[in-house]
């Protein structure tokens, strides 16, 4: 063995040694990098020569750098981003909802209702005195405006789910395009590496695939050619560099829906943001939106039904007390031309109908309950009778058109006190024992005691207070939800980071062992020159 | 386990967040004194809450229209005892035994029934809160008017009783139409002859819209001279005939003699009786009907102040417990500082020469 294999030996030690402070160096400056898995250098001896002596060592050589990477716990945090993303969003729509419905903190409409209540007891304890009748009135005018501003707050977290839907959509087409794109980096780093992987290009876009999940249920595979294929359920989102892009435009119903090739896939979302942003749009317009209105719904209808029975002190008789209930139609055929009215307003159930067409017959089914309430063959002109309801189809209808009949979606926003003078009032329970006959007012106070069969036999503060608890429980639910898959996301990180977290002092360590190992390589080729000094003076 | 630098960052974090979140909900059930800020805090509890405060707000709107009950039962009671006070006075004067030829007597006599009648006339048209409390349902009229053309009183009201709510089933009556307190119905012991052996009869009918009753008087036989016949619907037509006959008047001031005039005055004693006995049968009734009030406000009271107890454990924050509460978790936080500091701000970094 010559005396320049020791060159050779120690230039490989500084070599790896160098090596080692590039890749503890890289550790330290991804410490808070997220997605970054930290990376260790893998040295290994160089094949010895045989000497006279036998195997003689001819220094060390960097065989790679690991990368630490645990594809299972990755795996485990990808699918559990999913279910963050979606009770994060729910979350946080759940608890701003609940706020709406809050009458804990005393203005609410649970509150405003006990007002109307009592306005209609003063009434009847003094239906010839002009002040309460001035009181009700006001009262129920607040009554209203409360129920108005509820609504509007309803309505204005249900826009702006529709704007987030919007957003998530862009970001996931963002996230998508980026993955395309690493991919390609990827194929063109490992192209004809058989074992080098490209590794923090891998990290970027294994972090990319996560922050994917957090919006939308994916699964993924990894080509053979290190690209990843990404899937919405049978549609494939991700081809190697081949991205489809998402859509969210308005529908005809007024709602955002996501379109994947002109396919609508809205219903088949149901995990991370947007499955959370869609199905919190769901529970509000079902649960607190439909029982927010349901409910104005049958004080108003209840209270007209009444009220009309009664006489004012200037003897009018016959008059809503509140504009009427009346029915919005929205028609989804092409050719038909369609109009509906109330035959019946006690009939009135006020849930919502679909009339749907097929095959020459038409059926009617309550949104609700999904009960058919009526069906037969489809003659056009020939009046639909159902509930108190009589709905006009003239026209062809094609197959599987509908028509979508609501007593309640504009009821809230138009509804007034119909009554403006106060002798109007219908206390009275006859022409001729005005004023101190307070019979039609007691009745109108009974209502407020009695159930109501359109509200599920609850009287209007129980059905109320249901829908409050019921936004509780989902806001709770929701809550619960969210802490227990943070929990144990926390654990999934806690086991990553275990793993392929940076730790400082581990770096510090690090640098200080290849430091010296740099300074001992060096050390080498020093006592090695002097060593060929040392003969050449010979 | 191997610990990464971000694990201590994330559970520094997340300690710290933990302690603020817990102060800060505690700092919020100190500021407003309550246990459950919103619904999903406890669900059972806020529910029963909401339902406690309707039943509360229920309960003291049936306070408030007991009051106002009460304040009419008052006010009606009022005027019973003067209307009972007037009719003894009028009781009084017809058996003062005035020597018919005692002019003077008789003309104070005619003069104090007089006052008297417009005294009646004037408690039967009482108002309270700006409405008649004798007209019935028709408060917005005098009970009773004066008519120049049948020198009678007549009832304008009609018989109806205004039910007042004291709870969910119960309701009391708070007005008494004027026709059932001022006019009068024969009792037994309405006589059939005068102290001179004149005959008397009392017949009576009852409208049943207004529930005035017309009391027939017909003294002496048919085909005597002195036979009288005539007819009373209210004390004040009983005041009004009295004064007239006083003056040997019928009440259109056609003289009508000493006779027929003594007659009508005997006659007209047992019918002030029924008219004080029938005042204090409805004193009696406005009583128990008070007292029906007082009890049921009694039972609302105590229900009341349960449901307010009950409505304050379900809601409200035990302040002593929550300001330990609050101690405890500023005391966490400040060791969680200080453990975080002294784990933040060593790295073996710093030993690096």
């Amino acid at each position: 063995m010559s005396l320049s294999g020791l060159f050779d030996i120690g230039r490989s030690a500084l070599f790896a040694s160098q090596t080692g402070l590039y890749v503890t160096g890289h550790n330290i400056a991804n410490v808070n990098t997220p997605g970054f898995n930290r990376q260790e250098v893998i040295l290994e001896t160089t094949t010895p020569v045989v000497t006279g002596a036998g195997f003689t060592g001819r220094g060390v050589r960097v065989a790679g750098i690991r990368r630490y990477f645990d594809r299972f716990i990755y795996n485990q945090i990808f699918f559990q981003s999913q279910k963050i993303g979606l009770t994060r969003t729910m979350s946080n729509i759940m608890t701003g909802i609940e706020e709406t419905f809050n009458d804990l903190k005393g203005a609410g409409l649970s509150g405003a209702l006990q007002e109307f209540y009592s306005a209609w007891q003063e009434v009847s304890s003094s239906p010839d005195l002009l002040p309460a009748r001035n009181l009700l009135l006001a009262k129920a005018d607040s009554f209203l405006r409360i129920a108005k501003e509820m609504e509007g707050a309803i309505k204005n977290t249900l826009n702006d789910i529709e704007r987030q839907i919007r957003y998530s959509t862009e970001k996931i087409n963002s996230l998508l395009k980026q993955i395309g794109d690493l991919n390609g980096k990827i194929l063109q780093v490992e192209s004809g590496l058989l074992s080098e992987k490209a590794k923090d290009l891998r990290d970027q876009r294994e972090e990319a695939l996560r922050r994917l999940s957090e919006l939308i249920d994916i699964s993924y595979y990894e080509e053979e050619n290190g690209s990843v294929t990404v899937n919405h359920g049978t549609f494939a989102l991700v081809e190697r560099e081949n991205v489809s892009m998402l859509s969210a435009p308005v529908k005809r119903d007024g709602r955002r829906g996501v379109f994947i090739n002109g396919q609508d896939i809205t219903d088949t979302i149901r995990q991370g943001e947007l499955g959370g942003l869609l199905l919190s749009r769901r529970d509000i317009e079902n649960y607190q939106l439909f029982g927010l209105r349901r409910l104005i719904g049958s004080v108003i209808k209840e209270i007209n039904l009444q009220h009309r029975q009664g006489y004012g002190l200037d003897g009018t008789t016959g008059e809503d007390f509140f504009t009427p209930v009346k029915l919005y139609l929205d028609n989804y055929t092409q050719g038909a031309v369609a109009s509906a009215t109330i035959t019946d307003m006690s009939q009135l159930t006020l849930d919502e109908y679909e009339i749907t067409f097929t095959s020459g017959n038409y059926t009617v089914r309550s949104i609700q309950t999904a009960n058919v309430v009526a069906s037969g063959i489809y003659i056009s002109g020939n009046p639909i009778s159902f509930d108190g309801i009589e709905v006009t189809v003239t026209g062809s209808v094609l197959q599987n058109e509908r028509i979508v009949i609501s007593p309640l979606k504009n009821l809230i926003k138009e509804a007034e006190v119909a009554i403006i003078d106060p002798l109007k009032i219908a206390a009275s329970s006859s022409g001729s024992t005005i004023p101190l006959d307070n019979l039609n007012a007691l009745r109108i106070v009974n209502l407020f005691e009695s159930s109501i069969p359109e509200l599920g036999y609850s009287t209007f503060f129980e059905y109320y207070n249901e829908l409050v608890s019921t936004t509780g429980i989902m806001s709770r639910n929701a809550q619960d939800s969210l802490k227990f898959e943070e929990n144990l996301m926390a654990e999934l990180t806690r086991q990553r980071d275990a793993l392929s977290g940076v730790n400082l002092d581990e770096e510090a360590v690090n640098l200080i062992k290849y430091q010296r190992a740099f300074e001992a390589g060096a050390r080498i080729i020093k006592v090695a020159d002097e060593l060929l000094e040392t003969i050449l003076n010979i | 386990m191997r610990i990464s630098s971000m694990m201590i960052y994330e559970q520094i974090k997340k300690g710290l967040q933990n302690s603020l979140e817990e102060l800060s909900r505690r700092n919020e059930e100190l500021a407003t004194g309550r246990r459950i800020l919103k619904p999903s805090d406890d669900i059972t509890s806020s529910s029963r809450a909401l339902g406690y405060k309707v039943e509360i707000s229920m309960k003291e709107q049936y306070l408030r229209n007991m009051a106002t009950g009460d304040l009419q039962f008052e006010f009606t009671d009022n005027v019973l005892k003067s209307l009972s006070d007037a009719l003894v006075e009028l009781r009084k004067l017809t058996i003062s035994g005035v020597n018919p030829q005692d002019e003077g007597a008789r003309l104070f006599n005619s003069q104090q029934a007089r006052l008297l009648r417009d005294h009646l006339y004037e408690l039967s048209n009482s108002r309270h809160l700006g409405r008649f409390i004798f007209s019935g349902m028709r408060t917005d009229r005098e009970a009773f008017v004066y008519n120049p053309l049948t020198y009678t009183y007549e009832y304008q009201g009609d018989s109806g009783e205004m039910g007042l709510p004291l709870n969910t089933n119960a309701t009391v009556s708070i007005n008494m139409p004027g026709s059932e307190v001022f006019s009068p119905v024969l009792r037994s012991g309405n006589p059939s002859v005068l102290s001179d052996g004149t005959s008397v009869t009392y017949t009576e009918s009852k409208d049943p819209l207004t529930g005035v009753n017309t009391i027939t008087i017909e003294i002496g036989d048919l085909m005597s001279a002195e036979h009288d016949v005539f007819t009373v619907t209210n004390i004040m037509d009983i005041a009004n005939r009295l004064s007239y006959a006083w003056q040997y008047e019928d009440i259109d001031g056609s003289f009508i003699g000493e006779t027929k005039a003594m007659h009508r005055i005997e006659a007209l004693q047992s019918l002030i009786d029924d008219a004080r006995t029938q005042v204090l049968e409805k004193q009696t009734e406005l009583a128990t009907r008070r007292q029906f009030l007082k009890g049921a406000e009694e039972r609302t009271r105590n229900l009341l102040n349960t449901l307010k107890n009950t409505l304050s454990l379900s809601e409200d924050a035990d302040l002593p417990e929550v300001a330990v509460e609050i101690q405890k978790a500023q005391t966490g936080l400040e060791a969680l500082r200080i453990s975080s500091i002294k784990l933040l701000s060593t790295s073996l970094l710093d030993f690096l020469k």
